[in-house]
């Protein structure tokens, strides 16, 4: 008797694993400039600085508590003109009647000073 | 000539401020009578408080915010004339350290 003999193929029961590798493509940073251009045509609007100043120093003066000889445009409210924070908000809430516009709470924070307070509202369009 | 240094307002001080000027807004509103009598009492307010109070008593400075705050709500209201209808309290604050 021949005896018979079948071979399983070995490869049915091979298992092969296969690691599959992320690959990183580095990201091109595209830089945009902006170039912004404000017309010079604005300028028109602002008061003149002189005017700004001389409106200023005399609403200053009329502050009851401030001693008028001692007003110049380069006083400081706290340090010259002997006035505190208090003092120093109700200054800027009459420069804002005065030229009638609103100044906003954090840039009224930074007016301490007469130099500023010019600086602030001759470069401010909407100053009557 | 006193120095320029700029005096950088703590976050509180910011706040009173800010509230105060508050204050000075609403009473723009009212009648130009009203409004001095607003103003003459506010001024007197916010001081004898910078005076009284501890300025390191950050829960009593908070408290005070938020009265005044509340207040101010009611000031803005068309309705309120004055400050007559306010209840603003005039006791000594205890600052206790």
């Amino acid at each position: 008797m021949a005896a018979s003999r079948s071979t399983l193929p070995l490869m049915k029961y091979l298992r092969v694993r296969v690691d599959a590798l992320p690959r990183n493509t580095p990201l091109t940073l595209a830089s945009n400039l902006l170039i912004r251009r404000f017309s010079e045509e604005v300028r028109g609007c602002f008061l003149d600085k002189s005017e700004v100043t001389d409106r200023v120093i005399s609403c200053v003066k009329n502050f009851q508590k401030v001693d008028p000889s001692k007003v110049n445009p380069n006083a400081h409210f706290q340090n010259d003109l002997g006035l505190d924070s208090l003092d120093s908000v109700e200054i800027v809430m009459a420069l804002e009647e005065e030229f009638g516009f609103e100044i906003p709470d954090n840039e009224a924070d930074k007016i301490n000073s007469i130099k500023l307070a010019v600086d602030f509202i001759a470069s401010h369009p909407q100053a009557k | 000539m006193g120095s320029s240094k700029v005096q950088r307002l703590s976050g509180m001080q910011k706040q009173v401020l800010s509230l105060y000027r508050g204050f000075l807004r609403a009473a723009r509103s009212k009648s130009e009578e009203e409004r001095c009598k607003i103003e003459s009492i506010i001024s007197q307010e916010f001081r004898r408080n910078a005076e009284d109070v501890d300025r390191k008593n950050f829960l009593y400075i908070e408290y005070l915010l938020r009265r005044g705050n509340k207040q101010l709500d009611q000031l803005k209201n068309p309705g309120t004339t004055g400050l007559s209808s306010l209840q603003l309290h005039y006791s000594h604050p205890s600052s206790k350290g």
